[in-house]
């Protein structure tokens, strides 16, 4: 009987077809702005890392100037926290990381000398975020320990560096210095871009990644966000270093709560025995934080995409109401047909049945052209969101597709029920004499 | 086959009730066939509905096949509707998007019934009514004599055991009518047993009862045609 139906509703869309479409037109226009804004929150608020975003923490401290009442903690660490917590947390996987720029000199003379964005990290970075490889793998923490000059590449700095071959073993002259190539990334865009919120939660991610002690010992040109709430005691990067100035996201992955609440522990000793010497005088509510309790914490999701969430909502559910006023029309238009159907021996129910699938084939044509408003609309919010926003991810993959069309269909479904009802309680009798 | 005993229906609005049936008791046998004739509003097509189960009633007994209907529910209705009861109208109520072939095809939809034996009884039905090599007509390509066979081969197909016919020829010229009523004719010498509203009496004294309805109640029931074999054989 569902092909059947399927073809009565094709029928009765053929019967109607200007009613039919301004049902169709309004479910898309509907369904297509809602999804663009529910991709938005989808990319934006999704977890990134969810098979493990519950044992990758993020670690506070009590940072910031007691004499300020709304002191809001700085997100990332002092250096002098940073090293002290490396060797606190050195039993379990742990990073320290922080961005810098440098120049590429390109082998091939041919090439020009240009700037890469890149992170200094730890060994541990690349498997405790699963990052995949192409080529190589990451260095080890001897190499970190020892400040080798290593390398890993992004794919995308390997396909401009060494036209996407195997570059393991091979040399970059990266700020003056050469480093050796013991990776080369696969494909990655974690969205957003959780290990480092503060620096542009949806951003690309880096070209060149190295041990970070160099970024200290190499004097790399550091970029992203540094706050101070104290002035450095003297001049130079040593006093820079020594001063209370927050720039470095630090991340350790601790397997179950015990392992947490142990290491929360030491991070309070740690706290506490700072305080004794006068530092760390501003209380935070929280140490540790798992990926998506930061992502919350900062605030990932900018509130303008909850009130654009709110509006999208509000245009579909008034396209719904407009679908609504369209079907009891459409449906109360064929009285007369459902009282033959009755007499013919149709039931309330499988009238029920043959309409619910008529408006849910009304949906799905309205999802499919959805696709179309959600597509126009995605490259609107790119042109309006500009560099905000990675346009890889910001694109109608399959999941985006199948959760439009269906969401279309539940959609003129529910909109139609009272119509539905309508026209399944009518008297046969008054329109088999009046047809 | 059917028996009405005291059926009473009212339609009522806030400010006025209309009494449609006062006090309707019938009998029909098997194999009967009956014409309703009364002038108009005088009950007969709501006494039709309530026959074939689209209508309630106010009060009163109707059992169908010694079978108490009123507590049927929707479904069951529909289910007896489908199996026991053929419906003709007057304006044929043909459904203009769907073919000939699709048309009949409705009931057996509802009984559901294989492909291959709703095929078999469709072509069967067609043929009956000799539209069979137009099957894939609309029904805006025929004629209205041409749209009420398909409305007989319709309510035919599902082998009814009686028909109720809601003034057939109403919308016909002559010619096509007397084409129409000898089809009813054959199909009650078949055994269907047949109740028909019509408004002409050329029409009413073919059969063999004729009812006369007035303001809500019968009126008259003469035993037209049985009365005159009985006259004969004494």
């Amino acid at each position: 009987m569902f092909i059947y139906y399927i073809r009565l509703a094709l029928l009765s869309y053929r019967r109607n077809p200007v009613l039919s479409s301004l049902m169709v037109l309004a479910v898309a226009i509907g369904v297509g702005a809602y999804m663009v804004i529910f991709t938005l929150n989808y990319f934006m608020g999704g977890d990134p890392i969810p098979h493990k975003s519950a044992q990758l923490f993020h670690v506070q401290l009590d940072y910031g100037d007691p004499a300020v009442a709304d002191f809001e903690p700085p997100p990332q660490l002092t250096y002098i926290d940073a090293i002290a917590l490396l060797d606190l947390s050195s039993e379990h996987p742990r990073t320290a990381n922080s961005k810098f720029v440098g120049v590429v000199e390109p082998q091939n003379r041919d090439i020009r000398p240009f700037s890469v964005s890149g992170r200094g990290n730890f060994s541990d970075f690349f498997t405790m975020f699963d990052i995949p490889f192409q080529y190589g793998s990451g260095w080890d923490r001897e190499a970190d320990e020892n400040r080798q000059q290593v390398i890993v590449l992004s794919s995308e700095l390997n396909d401009q560096l060494f036209g996407g071959s195997n570059s393991v073993g091979e040399t970059v002259h990266l700020h003056g210095y050469n480093f050796t190539v013991v990776g080369v990334l696969d494909r990655w865009s974690p969205m957003p871009k959780f290990y480092d919120v503060n620096n542009g939660p949806f951003d690309p991610i880096e070209e060149a990644y190295i041990p970070w002690h160099l970024i200290v010992a190499l004097r790399m040109d550091r970029s992203g966000n540094t706050n101070c709430w104290a002035a450095p005691e003297g001049d130079g990067f040593q006093a820079f270093l020594n001063a209370e100035c927050a720039w470095i996201q630090f991340w350790v992955e601790l397997q179950d709560s015990a392992a947490r609440d142990d290491y929360l522990n030491l991070v309070d000793n740690y706290a506490a025995e700072q305080k004794s010497f006068g530092r760390l005088q501003q209380p935070v509510d929280k140490r540790l934080f798992d990926v998506n309790e930061w992502m919350v914490e900062q605030e990932v999701v900018p509130d303008e995409t909850r009130i654009l969430s709110a509006l999208a909502a509000m245009l579909l559910a008034v396209c719904l109401l407009n679908t609504v006023g369209l079907l009891l029309s459409k449906f109360l238009g064929k009285a007369p047909e459902i009282g033959v159907r009755q007499a013919l021996g149709a039931h309330k129910g499988s009238l029920f049945i043959q309409h619910v699938i008529e408006a849910g084939f009304i949906g799905a044509l309205g999802g499919v052209l959805g696709l179309g408003v959600a597509a126009l609309g995605m490259e609107g919010v790119k042109i309006l969101m500009g560099d905000l926003i990675v346009s890889d991810w910001m694109q109608l993959n399959l999941t985006v597709m199948l959760v439009t069309i269906a969401l279309a269909i539940v959609c003129t479904v529910i909109a139609g029920l009272y119509p539905i009802w309508r026209a399944c309680n009518i008297n046969p009798a008054i329109h088999l004499k009046l047809q | 086959m059917l028996k009405m005993t005291h059926i009473r229906k009212v339609f009522r609005t806030d400010l006025v009730e209309t009494h449609a049936l006062r006090d309707i008791s019938l009998n029909v046998a098997e194999g009967e066939f009956i014409t309703i004739t009364g002038p108009s509003g005088c009950g007969k097509t709501t006494f039709l509905n309530i026959a074939g189960l689209l209508e309630t009633w106010t009060d009163g007994q109707y059992l169908l096949d010694g079978q108490d209907v009123a507590a049927l529910s929707d479904f069951q209705r529909a289910k007896l509707r489908n199996q026991k009861i053929g419906f003709i109208f007057q304006s044929f109520n043909l459904m203009p998007d769907l073919n000939l072939f699709d048309n009949v095809d409705v009931p057996l939809r509802y009984r559901g019934m294989k492909g291959a034996e709703r095929k078999d009884r469709i072509e069967r039905a067609l043929d009956s009514v000799g539209l069979l090599s137009r099957k894939k007509h609309l029904p805006s390509q025929l004629s209205g004599g041409q749209q009420q066979r398909v409305a007989i081969a319709r309510a035919l197909v599902g082998e009814p055991r009686f028909l109720l016919a809601d003034e057939p020829t109403g919308n016909l010229d002559s010619n096509t009518a007397e084409g129409v009523m000898e089809l009813l004719q054959s199909i009650n010498d078949a055994g269907t047993t047949i109740i028909m509203v019509t408004h002409d009496p050329s029409l009413a004294s073919r059969s063999a009862r004729n009812i006369h309805f007035l303001d809500g109640r019968i009126a008259e029931s003469d035993h037209i045609a049985v009365a005159g074999q009985l006259e004969a054989v004494s």
